[in-house]
């Protein structure tokens, strides 16, 4: 009997197995799920430049070293899919190892220190870059540009802000990829449907801001539909909806939030030159003084808190899966994250939203703080920060990499525009828009069947793309990033504080003025002169 | 007697010698490092004490002490004492005994991890099923399980119960199991009140057992960390962060290697303090 | 006779309850994690559903999703943790047992028996964190990065003290009466360990063995630090789930339930040898 039961189970578990071994289907030299998917990925490997491979290269490997999502996965699934051709191409071939999402950093930082060089490419965060330029861990890629070897792609493409995450200073260490920002999502059959336009105008006293400029309108807007039945379920519903739990990303929120809050342009020429006031968010670019309890910083978390009470109140303690199912299954009107969620809202196993999805660039306000003067102003027009928050996953070169040459072939290769592109319009590549060829007429060359292909409605993906175009193109001034050493740490205990406030542990002042405290301790144990000169060398503050 | 005395270094060299090797570097590695600064990428610098003291003004470490001190008290006394429950109920003829026990193995067996994200979808507040339980059985405000302090602890403690009790459960049950049979009937003869049987022979004869649960399940709830990360992150705020997470995220996540080492000896340093209030106070337990 | 009969009867029915009771409550999460493998990914954030076909339609798009793109990862775990967690397991059950009844039995002079017992209970003291780092440096200058062996000496290690401290009680509760009338008949001390404490500790051994595995079996940050490809137990796999799009739960369900069915064959089985009752007939002779 126990024998029985035991061969069943190897039997099930091996034709499993085997299940698994059949189904890898190639069409085309791809690993598609579909004809079409497989033609379209063909007429982009096509369009796309292939330099000219070095015959040496042949039965080379090296190995990518990815955050684990899978073969069909978020930034990790491109790499599979593209394998076969670049074996076809070059005659070498790489292996993927995948890291555990809560690992990544600790094993990269150990394999780079310790020069163990098990990875060759890393698909890396983009604030791993103050660590690894403070230690010289990756190497600069500047001297490929005019390899003929190699395939030609358009730096000038990319979105400014996004750029600058790939470059340090003048040398560029990164090829494009992922253009991570938050914009604002929401439902656009709600917002725009006259009968609630009616019933706010009713209620509020004057008319809806459907535009949705700034944080304010966007907090009346989510307290009005806070409590409503507005999806016709017989259940009430919820305004907004944010993955506010610690460790759930919380705090890029908070930091998208907040930025028009705190970064003003320079007056003089240009508006977006970095200044003693002007422009900063994190550090006073002088002193090293942190100015993350500025009143600016602390109204932006008034604000937040405010409206973190017009959505469920679970949502304090949700990460990313929760607080977008709430937007995606319908029973939130707005939120505001990362390009996953444009992508995701086209999935019908996750959606109930598709053809519904409005999206703007990130809300500003009229109300910013001045360093400067050291009060609020009031201006009238809303003070517009563009973002870039989130990671912008994208390859590196390991100064440990054995074969440079190959490695930076194929980080070329896959940032070439077509094949970018097709890695963008493929929702389930995980990969955000950010290049001209992202954009629709007259800003860029993609085309709206594009979008379709990958599985957008038209509708949703000119919402969706507009969005982000807005935020990269069209926002004159940018919230920088932060590229200190460091700099993970500075942000888990801003998380935990954020938590501390949003949940009323704290009161928001308190909770910023610990992470003062906490900052300034981190600056010192990193040395402050060096951690100074760092800081002005990744905001581009020249003295 | 030379045989029998040659002989127990016998029994006990093999383990002992294995510890040695794999603990013994380890440890003083990590000793020295806590008398450094060691952050990423810089030189270690020689600090001596200052890591040792910088924990006592670090509110962080306060507040994660007594996070962990909160659930060692309340998981263990309550796995213990359900436990103790269980193997009594389980002490007797029944059908099916291996079948019950059997399925009693299976939760320390769920890697806690995979619980921990589990328990996200189950105690989510509108689709989970603890909420979907309470809404059947009326209630009408819904708690908001990581929203909140103490219903976070709350669920932590709920986990940590549901995965460690069979743990007890099983080492008492042996335990009762290897109570001589004839005691019993002794017992029987002179009083037929289950209770004061239990009380007078075996609670005291079980005591050394139940003192070995308690000590372990102690020493293991002190460290517990794969819960609180994966089910609440340590949220809100801090309220579930625990020592070990604290650890965790100076040494593997900030890099902070010098202090994150001085906080483990410090806990080493009260573990072993506890500890040896047990062992003496039960000293008579232990010749 | 009837009032006493209906009293043990009442009290029959109470004990069936409490089983049952706790039964469920054991077995609750595993229901959970098996509804909700097959509820569409939708689904599972966004209605309370509790009972398949009623609630919601069951689908089998996670297993296959699950098992054509990473079956073949989740299979190399499995293995991985099997053999690293039974290797483990014999070496801490073995040297623990002999170490337990060394403990047991014999009067150590200079280093007294409760100060030994106490210094393996302390190898459990430190947290994880602090023997992470030292561990990495040892396995990579023994060259030992990303194999099972790394991994199966760390679990022994740590899982070393239970085997010590549950048989050490064990065998302190056997009658010594045992062991001297074997001695008289001359028999070896290894030989009386062997025929006469070991059978009759059966039950703890078993115990000992399946806490030990369990503990090595679900291991997760040694196994995540001492990995990378080749050596990754289940453990890793599973907190694979989380990435950047958040925590994929459905794949936490059928990871989850794909990484309990080992040991849960494996806690089948061995209740067999948890055997009730144990012969004294020899002492009351």
């Amino acid at each position: 009997m126990k024998k029985l039961r035991l061969i069943a189970i190897l039997v099930a578990v091996g034709s499993l197995i085997a299940a698994q071994m059949l189904s890898a289907q190639m069409i085309s030299g791809f690993p598609a799920a579909n004809e079409q998917e497989a033609a379209t990925a063909l007429a982009a490997f096509n369009k796309a430049d292939k330099g000219r491979p070095d015959p040496a290269w042949r039965g080379q490997k090296f190995t990518i070293g990815v955050y684990s999502a899978g073969q069909r996965g978020a930034i990790s699934g491109p790499l599979y899919f593209w394998r076969n051709k670049f074996e076809e191409l070059t005659g070498a071939s790489y292996d993927i190892v995948e890291i555990p999402f809560a690992e990544l950093r600790e094993k990269i930082f150990t394999d780079l220190q310790t020069g163990a060089g098990r990875y060759d490419v890393i698909i890396n965060c983009s604030n791993y870059y103050g660590d690894y330029i403070a230690n010289d861990w990756i190497l600069p890629i500047d001297k490929y540009f005019n390899d003929s070897r190699m395939p030609k792609w358009d730096r000038a493409s990319i979105a400014a802000a996004v750029a600058n995450l790939m470059k340090w200073g003048d040398r560029w260490y990164g090829t494009n990829n992922d253009h991570d920002a938050q914009v604002l999502y929401y439902r656009k059959d709600i917002i725009e449907s006259p009968k609630w336009q009616a019933a706010f105008k009713k209620e509020k006293g004057h008319d809806m801001p459907v535009k949705m400029d700034t944080w304010e309108d966007v907090l009346e807007i989510c307290d009005f539909f806070n409590g409503k039945d507005w999806n016709g379920d017989g259940k009430p519903d919820h305004g907004i909806t944010l993955h506010l739990k610690v460790g759930g990303q919380g705090f890029f929120h908070f930091m998208a939030l907040s930025a028009p809050y705190v970064v003003i342009p320079n007056p003089g020429d240009p508006v977006t030159k970095v200044t003693k006031y002007n422009n900063v968010y994190w550090f006073d670019p002088l002193t090293m003084d942190p100015l993350i309890n500025s009143p600016g910083h602390v109204k932006a978390l008034e604000t937040l808190m405010k409206l973190s009470k017009t959505g469920s109140p679970a949502m304090w303690g949700w990460s990313l899966g929760e607080a977008w199912a709430d937007f995606l299954s319908g029973k939130a009107v707005m939120t505001f994250s990362w390009g996953d969620v444009g992508s995701l809202a086209e999935d019908p196993t996750q959606s109930v939203i598709m053809g519904k999805l409005g999206a703007r660039g990130i809300p500003g306000t009229k109300t910013p703080y001045d360093l400067q003067s050291k009060k609020f102003l009031n201006l009238s027009k809303p003070n517009m920060v563009g973002n870039q928050v989130g990671c912008s996953w994208h390859p590196v070169l390991s100064k440990y990499a054995k074969n440079p040459d190959l490695c930076y072939y194929f980080m070329a290769w896959q940032a070439t525009p077509p094949i970018n592109h097709w890695n963008v319009y493929m929702g389930w590549t995980g990969v955000d828009p950010g290049t001209t060829s992202d954009w629709f007429a007259p800003y860029g060359s993609a085309t709206i069947q594009e979008y379709v292909d990958g599985g957008y409605i038209a509708d949703d993906a000119k919402a969706f793309i507009g969005a982000f175009q807005d935020n990269f193109f069209n926002y004159k001034i940018f919230q920088n990033y932060l590229r200190i050493p460091g700099t993970p740490e500075m942000q888990e205990v801003w998380d935990v504080h954020l938590s501390e406030a949003i949940t009323g542990q704290v009161s928001p002042k308190a909770a910023l003025d610990r992470t003062y405290a906490d900052w300034v301790r981190i600056v010192a144990d990193y040395g402050k002169a060096r951690m100074l000169k760092l800081y002005q060398e990744s905001i581009g503050y020249k003295p | 007697m030379k045989r029998k005395d040659r002989a127990k270094y016998l029994f006990v060299g093999p383990g002992i010698l294995w510890v040695l090797v794999f603990t013994v570097f380890p440890l003083l590695y990590s000793l020295r490092l806590s008398f450094f600064r060691a952050r990423l990428g810089m030189a270690q610098q020689f600090i001596g004490l200052e890591n040792f003291g910088r924990a006592f003004t670090d509110y962080r470490f306060w507040s994660v002490l007594q996070v962990t001190v909160f659930f060692v008290v309340c998981d263990v006394t309550l796995t213990v004492l359900l436990g103790l429950g269980l193997a009594l109920l389980f002490h007797r003829p029944l059908r099916g005994q291996r079948f019950f026990r059997s399925v009693f193995t299976m939760p320390i067996f769920t890697a806690p991890i995979a619980l921990g994200y589990l328990g996200l979808t189950i105690f989510h507040e509108e689709v989970g099923a603890v909420n979907t339980v309470l809404r059947a059985l009326g209630m009408v405000h819904l708690p908001a399980w990581f929203s909140n302090v103490w219903l976070a602890r709350l669920a932590i403690t709920l986990v940590d119960i549901w995965q460690w009790t069979p743990f007890c459960f099983l080492v008492l049950l042996a335990g009762l199991q290897s109570l001589p049979d004839e005691i019993y009937e002794a017992a029987l003869l002179d009083t037929s009140s289950g209770w004061g049987t239990f009380r007078y022979i075996t609670l005291p004869l079980l005591s050394p057992v139940l003192f070995t649960v308690t000590i372990l399940r102690v020493v293991e709830t002190f460290k517990i960390l794969e819960i609180p990360f994966s089910l609440t992150s340590g949220g809100p705020g801090m309220a579930t962060q625990t020592y070990s997470f604290y650890v965790y995220l100076t040494g593997l996540r900030n890099f902070n290697a010098g202090y994150a080492s001085a906080l483990a000896y410090l806990l080493l340093i009260l573990m072993m303090a506890i500890s040896l209030f047990f062992f003496r106070r039960l000293r008579r337990q232990y010749e | 006779m009837s009032r006493l009969g209906h009293k043990r009867d009442f009290r029959r029915m109470l004990i069936w309850c409490a089983i049952i009771l706790v039964t469920c409550w054991a077995l609750s999460p595993f229901y959970w994690a098996i509804i909700t493998s097959f509820k569409p990914p939708g689904v599972i954030l966004s209605k309370p559903s509790l009972i398949p076909f009623l609630q919601f339609k069951p689908t089998l798009f996670n297993w296959k999703n699950e098992y054509v793109s990473r079956g073949r990862e989740i299979g190399g775990a499995l293995t991985n943790s099997i053999i690293i967690a039974g290797g483990a397991t014999l070496v801490a059950v073995s040297l623990g047992t002999m170490a337990g009844y060394g403990l047991a039995r014999f009067r150590f002079r200079r280093w007294k028996n409760k100060d030994m017992t106490l210094w393996f209970l302390s190898q459990r003291f430190l947290p994880p964190m602090a023997t992470a780092i030292p561990f990495f440096i040892l396995m990579k200058t023994l060259n030992l990065l990303d194999t099972r062996w790394a991994l199966i000496m760390t679990n022994a290690t740590f899982t070393l003290p239970f085997a010590v401290l549950i048989l050490r009680d064990v065998f302190k509760e056997l009658p010594v009466e045992l062991d001297e009338s074997a001695m008289v008949d001359g028999a070896s001390r290894f030989a009386i360990f062997l025929r006469i404490a070991l059978p009759l500790a059966a039950p703890a051994v078993a115990v000992a063995a399946v806490i030990c595995f369990s503990f090595s079996w679900n291991e997760f940050l040694f196994g995540l630090i001492l990995s990378y490809k080749n050596a990754q137990p289940v453990t890793v796999i599973i907190a694979g789930v989380e990435h950047t799009q958040g925590i994929q739960f459905w794949f936490v369900a059928t990871r989850l339930l794909a990484a309990i069915l080992p040991p849960a064959v494996l806690a089948i089985t061995a209740q067999r040898y948890i055997v009730r009752g144990l012969t004294f007939g020899a002492v009351k002779g």
